[in-house]
């Protein structure tokens, strides 16, 4: 199969990254244990009209999206976006985002008719509800897409983050990895292990807008495949890479009851971020992005691997449908430029 | 940019499959009936454009946009000429409720769901051995969104063939969420008429085969000129129709075309209050100064909304227009909202065989808009 990069010509860098975790400080914090000091829950600071009608996930989003954008330098003292917006993008990935009201308005009209619900609740009921409103809170007017797309959803997310920016059709994207907690989700999901209740952001940038603004890039956005099994898809993004990349970050267990485990590959340093948070389910490949990220800016790292989904052992219940891989490398020293 | 479309599947209220559908179009049937899938008495609308294909009224059980899906894409791929192995081809999906009408189910009467089929890659696998399998949940946009995004994977590289989807159903949340915001509970759909009161929904998925270069042997139906895609970015479901004119003129401008090259527009058309009013003001700005205005159909006048589906219906339709000449009504149009007045819109098929261009409006909820272009191939 062919890899995502072989014929992509824009590069296309990270420029920012956020967190919106209960007791995680920040995106270079992923990887420390939870600090119970700071336990909070992060959408208790958002402030603003019509919140009570926003759901769990979409609040999550709203938190880490603004946290990201201030990262990359892109949001001005007044809060405002300090770049155009029509072209730039969001691309939000999550599998049990709206889960919550669908159940909910659905028992209501069980129990007491239409009449119970809210009319206000009515966008909620469509999965991309989050992505619109965090367009609409920052003016994004640039290609909007919610992904939906199991245990891979989250590194499918930065890929088409990628995509949309090399076809030219945006210059700038706010990738978005969220997955709420609530009664819905855990009965659907269910409860055996922690579940992820959070939201990780990224700025994706091309290369010249970056640095046209004088923007700091973090990483490049290297190569990515999603196939049937994880074999095929780290072959299509390693097949002319000589040096093993510096970490890789395991993909989850498929749920129960399908239960093929995660094999850490020999002599590369390895990261099971479920292990820390819960498992994350569509969040997992951009939080893998954001916390891979960080460890390229603050050591000496050259590239990361990505995996998530475990694919097909079987076909039974429970089992993840594919596997992806996506390799970050590390910006040359100085920053201030994409690699040529 | 250049997509040709090989293949095409289709199933809806009105038919199960691309060429019954077709047809039935032409002959303005409609796929209203009362409501089947829920309990009728925990509302007020009375009808929907459903699929009738559940065990008993009131029965219903899940995965039904699932197996729509398969069999659309399906057809697509055997009217392509293609095997049933999608290994390395890319498959994206547009849906709005995806399978929550299964987790609803799964809620409500603990009716067993795997969360794995959520999304409609795990389906996909099992049936086409697909890997690389996008399940976008972009709201009623979601079908020409994803052609849009299909295209470019064309456009850079990335694959040589793509197939797109669409696929959904009505969950009883939205039917019961939507009964609450009309004024009057809609009896049908009703596009660009003054007595329109809101949309229906309709189930139903659609699929289409897309190559870079045609394969040797094949002859494809129509070209895919340019997708253009955008965000209102101001309201969470009001329509916005300066942003629904830009993203027309964005579609025009990638297809390489005016607005007086254009035959035939597939309009979105609702049938509610406000998303008619602004996709007609949309019109009436990007096709001012046309000599000749374009034909208009609004088929959800028959199919209802098939929400993220909905799209691709209208696009399937289009190229079998080009195609053939035959152009389907919108029917039940008795008294046109005075926007559309300069347009060809009505309730009557006509046959005019001087199609070549066509535009597919899509537009959603987050305010997200898709429209496409596609040219009849000779």
């Amino acid at each position: 199969m062919r890899a995502a990069e072989t014929t992509v010509r824009t590069d296309v860098l990270i420029s920012g990254l956020g967190t919106a975790l209960a007791g995680v400080s920040g995106p270079g914090a992923l990887l420390d244990p939870p600090d119970t000091a700071l336990g909070t829950d992060p959408v208790d600071a958002l402030r603003g009209p019509g919140l009570r009608y926003k759901d769990r996930a979409t609040k999550l989003a709203l938190c880490a999206a603004r946290d990201a954008l201030a990262d990359a330098g892109l949001l001005g003292t007044d809060g405002d976006l300090t770049v155009d917006g029509a072209d730039f993008g969001v691309v939000v990935s999550s599998n049990w985002g709206n889960v919550d009201t669908v159940c909910d308005a659905s028992a209501t009209i069980r129990r007491s008719t239409y009449k119970a619900t809210s009319p206000m609740l009515l966008p909620n009921t469509a999965s991309n509800v989050t992505a619109s409103w965090v367009a609409i809170t920052h003016g994004l007017r640039g290609a909007n897409v919610t992904l939906t797309n199991g245990p891979t959803s989250g590194l499918d997310a930065v890929h088409w983050a990628r995509t949309l920016i090399a076809a030219g059709r945006l210059r700038r994207a706010l990738v978005i990895g969220v997955e709420p907690v609530n009664e819905p989700v855990r009965h659907l999901v269910g409860d055996a292990e922690p579940l992820f209740d959070g939201a990780v952001a990224l700025v994706a940038e091309a290369a010249d807008a970056v640095r046209d603004r004088g923007g700091t890039p973090l990483a490049r956005i290297g190569r990515y495949a999603r196939a049937g099994d994880p074999a095929r898809a780290l072959a299509a993004v390693r097949d002319d890479e000589d040096t093993p990349p510096d970490a890789w970050w395991l993909p989850e267990r498929p749920l129960p009851p399908a239960t093929a485990g995660t094999t850490a590959p020999a002599g590369v340093p390895a990261y099971d971020l479920s292990a820390r948070h819960g498992r994350c389910s569509g969040a997992l490949g951009v939080l893998q992005c954001v916390a891979a990220t960080a460890e390229l800016t603050r050591t000496a790292s050259r590239s990361m691997l990505a995996t998530a989904g475990q694919g097909s052992t079987g076909g039974g219940p429970g089992e993840d449908d594919a596997a992806a891989a996506l390799v970050l490398h590390r910006m040359p020293a100085p920053a201030g430029g994409g690699p040529s | 940019m250049s997509g040709l479309i090989t293949g095409m599947g289709a199933n809806c209220s009105v038919g199960a499959d691309r060429a019954a559908t077709f047809d039935a179009l032409c002959a303005g049937r409609t796929g209203l009936a009362p409501l089947r899938g829920f309990e009728p008495a925990n509302f007020r609308a009375r009808n929907a454009y459903e699929i009738d294909d559940r065990a008993a009224p009131g029965e219903d059980r899940p995965l039904r946009p699932t197996r729509w899906l398969l069999d659309a894409v399906a057809e697509a791929l055997a009217d392509a000429g293609m095997a049933e192995d999608l290994t390395d081809i890319p498959v994206v999906i547009g849906t709005t409720l995806r399978e929550l009408r299964s987790v609803e189910l799964n809620w409500c009467d603990g009716t067993p769901f795997d969360p794995a089929d959520l999304h409609f890659g795990t389906a996909l696998r099992r049936r086409f051995r697909a890997g690389r399998t996008y399940t976008v949940a972009n709201a009623c946009a979601a079908s020409l969104y994803a052609l849009g995004m299909a295209a470019d994977l064309l456009d850079l590289g990335e694959a040589d063939t793509v197939v797109v989807a669409g696929a959904d159903t009505i969950t009883e949340s939205t039917y019961g969420m939507l009964d609450r915001v009309y004024h009057k509970a809609p009896d049908a759909v009703r596009p660009f008429d003054r007595d329109r009161r809101g949309m229906l929904q309709g189930d139903g998925a659609a699929a289409v085969v897309l190559h870079r270069s045609p394969p040797p042997g094949t002859r494809p139906y129509a070209r895919v000129r340019g997708v253009g895609v955008n965000c209102d970015a101001s309201h969470p479901s009001a329509p916005d129709a300066e942003s629904i004119g830009r993203v027309m003129r964005d579609a025009h401008a990638r297809a390489g075309v005016k607005p007086a090259d254009i035959d035939l527009v597939l309009l979105h058309g609702t049938g509610t209050p406000h998303n008619d009013v602004a996709e007609a003001q949309a019109l009436v700005d990007v096709f001012a100064g046309v000599e000749t205005p374009p034909r208009m159909t609004a088929v959800k006048s028959m199919i209802g909304h098939t929400a993220g589906a909905s799209g691709l219906h209208s696009l399937i339709t289009a190229v079998q227009s080009l195609a053939s000449g035959r152009v389907p009504p919108t029917l039940g149009l008795a008294d046109p909202i005075e926007e559309m007045a300069g347009f060809r819109l009505g309730s009557e098929p006509v046959v005019d065989p001087d199609l070549s261009l066509a535009q597919i409006d899509s537009f959603g909820f987050g305010g997200l808009n898709a429209v496409a272009v596609v040219e009849k191939v000779a």
